[in-house]
């Protein structure tokens, strides 16, 4: 997963000398960011620091707000849920933007991934072709969406009803078996039911654990004494 | 002379202008001139005690007494205060200004004092909001465009007060601002034709010069990593006004970068400011090292880092606990229990988002405050209003940055954008999600394995709604968490005691438990053998 905190490997210095200093308060660079939003975009990478650092831009100047760029910064922060990245970005909106159309279209979006309504989101998403073009410029959308469906998936299930998969991810036939393979999974049955097993990982195995005590020398100090009274 | 003395033998306000008790030799002829000047000043009734503190606190700043200058600015000014100006403002600072011949600097410092006693006791005026951001740029300009740096030097308290104060007024100005539809034309044309005042870049502008001109950031490097710190602080950072200036100004950023709701690039700048450290620069003045984690766990928390915004409360919270004692006579007393009262309201949601085993003193105190409260968040009807409440008390006062279009000839009509809602609204839309947690939480602690369709009776909710709960209570309960490194940094973590998978639509239950303790039973009971058998020895010898 991305961390908020973490340049993507391949944040270029030139943006990072501008995220760290203070000449990203300077609107002349707002430029340079948008071109590497663009970039994001392409090729399917997301900067989250950066592009905050573009929206700090036009709260201070409002009229630098180039709607599509905070389109498709919205877009882009969707990839990374459940990263806060979204929020993150809907608190430098001021009122005007966070009301535009696209933007309250996108939250709602949010809403239904946040709370992993996964089959709610693809009716939505499906059910209406602004959605297509909100997000047309961010290429590797609905791959990105899925593959951070599989992550939930995986960190909740053992082992998952074929049919509720095909439900969460929103594919079919050989598409599905495909992305199946791809995770790692296998399809087996179970009785009737066409069943996927995912491999054990730290996160769905729900062990016992028992915080088991822990001494340290210093508490041991005062026995130790006293054995050499002795 | 001793002030002090002064002060208390004062049972009546003398009106005498021209009568000047003998100061030091040095300083007669001064008084002298001023005396002339201060002809001019009559119909000015300053207390005679009062007169006598200006030019004691004057003689202090020239002299750099440190010492008597924590003393005056601590105890003195706030008693004359209460005895004189508590409800009115301080002598006009030109009316002063013959008692101090007309040191600039000193007035400078004097009108610091003089506003910000107007803005804690009476209500600023638009001329005073403006007076006295000159008056702070007066200041700064002094401190970062002198030739070469100042010799002033003051006590941290007031360093961090001036930074504090700076930061409240911008803040006050910025909401004074919004509220468009009570003001006069007069007004409107003063904002209209000032839009730089207050404005946001040039309050960054003052914070980040003062970060530079200390080289602060570098001397922070430097208590990290070692190396030489005369060479890191130069000529301004090795004066200890400039270095206290640069490092409370990274903390004023953490703060107005909450206030604008950039909470990632707030904790950004934090970035060489090493928490854990113990004696760390922060602590030396209690009202920085209470605001410092106030914002820090707050950031965390809009980031949804639930578990360090936990860590960061309860540790300033058991702090304030403990050195309760020593700030009840101070008069920021007031504002650290706000701020107490704040922060354990917001520990209240994080701790309902985020299950979490707390410090027992820190518990009990959150039960005696918020008990019901807290009862009301784990329950799905009355949970949102109650977050509603908590937030609205508990969060910053949020800024707009830019404020309304005063150019707009329609402004008056529209309703301004208030900051507070957009972010209470967005925080809200959050915690919804979230409010059927606890209850699901509570059954799943009563059994071990349990069928989705049975849970999904119990929660009176369809099974599929329960799986996808499931899924994203597994999700929510996955945080990131700070090890080591900056604050921004973290590892994704579990944060509950409680975790479960599912095998199609069996739910599997694990629950963490604590181990029982025998190490500690074993050596509390050996040291008691051992001062036992220590007794008997001594009596047998006896």
């Amino acid at each position: 997963m991305a961390r908020v905190s973490n340049a993507p490997p391949s944040r270029p210095e030139v943006i990072q000398s501008l995220i760290d200093g203070v000449d990203r308060y300077n609107p002349d660079n707002v430029t340079i960011l948008e071109e590497y939003l663009a970039t994001q975009c392409t090729n399917k990478e997301c900067d989250t620091m950066a592009n905050l650092a573009i929206l700090k831009l036009y709260q201070f100047n409002t009229h630098l707000i180039n709607d599509q760029v905070v389109n498709n910064i919205l877009v882009k922060a969707l990839t990374t849920l459940p990263e806060p990245d979204f929020n993150l970005c809907l608190y430098l909106l001021n009122e005007q933007m966070a009301n535009e159309e696209s933007v309250v279209r996108l939250i709602a979006l949010q809403d239904l991934l946040e709370q992993a309504r996964f089959t709610d989101f693809w009716k939505a998403y499906q059910g209406d072709d602004i959605y297509k073009e909100l997000t047309a410029e961010v290429l590797g959308f609905e791959d990105a969406i899925r593959s951070n469906i599989a992550s939930a998936v995986a960190m909740t299930f053992q082992s998952i009803e074929l049919k509720n998969l095909q439900e969460y991810v929103h594919l079919k036939g050989q598409a599905l078996s495909d992305f199946i393979k791809a995770q790692g999974w296998t399809e087996t049955t179970n009785g009737d039911l066409n069943v996927i097993s995912i491999p054990v990982n730290k996160d769905n195995e729900a062990k016992t654990v028992v915080l088991a005590e822990n001494i340290r020398f210093e508490q041991l100090i005062r026995v130790i004494g006293h054995s050499n009274d002795a | 002379m001793n002030f002090e003395e002064d002060f208390d033998n004062a049972s009546e306000v003398d009106l005498v202008v021209n009568t000047y008790p003998v100061q030091d030799d040095g300083l007669d002829e001064e008084l002298l001139a001023t005396d002339q000047v201060s002809q001019q000043y009559q119909e000015v009734q300053i207390p005679e005690v009062v007169k006598n503190f200006i030019m004691f606190f004057h003689r202090n700043v020239l002299e750099n007494n440190v010492y008597e200058l924590h003393s005056i600015y601590e105890h003195s000014f706030n008693k004359l205060t209460e005895k004189f100006y508590a409800k009115e403002s301080w002598p006009d600072p030109e009316a002063i200004s013959p008692l101090v011949n007309d040191d600039q600097v000193f007035l400078t410092l004097y009108r610091e004092l003089y506003y910000r006693h107007i803005y804690s006791r009476l209500t600023p005026t638009i001329e005073h909001r403006f007076h006295s951001y000159e008056n702070y740029c007066d200041l700064f300009n002094y401190i970062l465009n002198s030739e070469g740096p100042v010799a002033l030097e003051l006590p941290n308290q007031w360093l961090w007060d001036i930074i504090d104060e700076f930061i409240y007024q911008f803040q006050s100005f910025c909401n004074y601002r919004n509220r468009i539809k009570n003001k006069n034309d007069d007004e409107l044309a003063f904002l209209r034709d000032n839009s730089q005042i207050w404005s946001c870049y040039s309050v960054l502008n003052v914070l980040y010069s003062l970060i530079q001109k200390s080289r602060i950031t570098e001397q922070l490097l430097v208590s990290k990593n070692g190396g030489d710190m005369q060479e890191a602080a130069g000529e301004y950072g090795s004066r200890p006004l400039y270095k206290m200036l640069g490092y409370f100004s990274i903390v004023g950023l953490l703060r107005v970068h909450c206030l604008l709701g950039d909470f990632t690039l707030a904790l950004k700048m934090m970035d060489n400011i090493e928490l854990n450290k113990k004696q760390a620069l922060f602590a030396r003045v209690t009202a920085c090292h209470v605001t410092t984690y106030y914002y820090v766990g707050f950031a965390y928390m809009m980031m949804r880092r639930y578990a360090d915004a936990i860590k960061a409360f309860s540790h300033i919270l058991t702090f304030i606990n403990r050195t309760k004692q020593y700030h009840t006579r101070s008069y920021q007393h007031d504002q650290i229990n706000k701020k107490g009262d704040q922060m354990y309201a917001l520990l209240t949601m994080c701790v309902t988002l985020c299950p979490t085993r707390l410090d027992e003193n820190i518990h009990s105190q959150l039960r005696e405050k918020y008990a019901e409260q807290s009862n009301k968040l784990s329950k799905p009807e009355e949970a949102m209003q109650v977050f509603e409440e908590l937030f609205l008390f508990a969060c910053p006062k949020f800024i707009s940055p830019n404020g309304p279009n005063i150019d707009d000839p329609n402004v008056m009509n529209l309703t301004p954008f208030e900051p507070v809602q957009h972010y209470t609204k967005i925080f809200l839309a959050e915690v919804r999600h979230s409010i059927l947690l606890p209850t699901l939480r509570s059954y799943l602690k009563l059994y071990t394995t349990m069928g989705n369709a049975k849970l999904a009776l119990f929660l009176e909710i369809d099974p599929d709604q329960l799986r996808t709960l499931l899924m994203m209570s597994k999700i929510r309960s996955r945080q990131m968490k700070w090890v080591s490194g900056t604050l921004l940094e973290g590892e994704y973590q579990g944060t509950s005691d409680l975790d479960f998978c599912l095998k199609e639509d069996m739910i599997h239950i694990s629950e963490s438990k604590v181990g029982r303790r025998y190490g500690d039973w074993f050596l509390r009971n050996i040291n008691k053998f051992q001062d036992i058998l220590g007794g008997l020895e001594l009596t047998t010898k006896a």
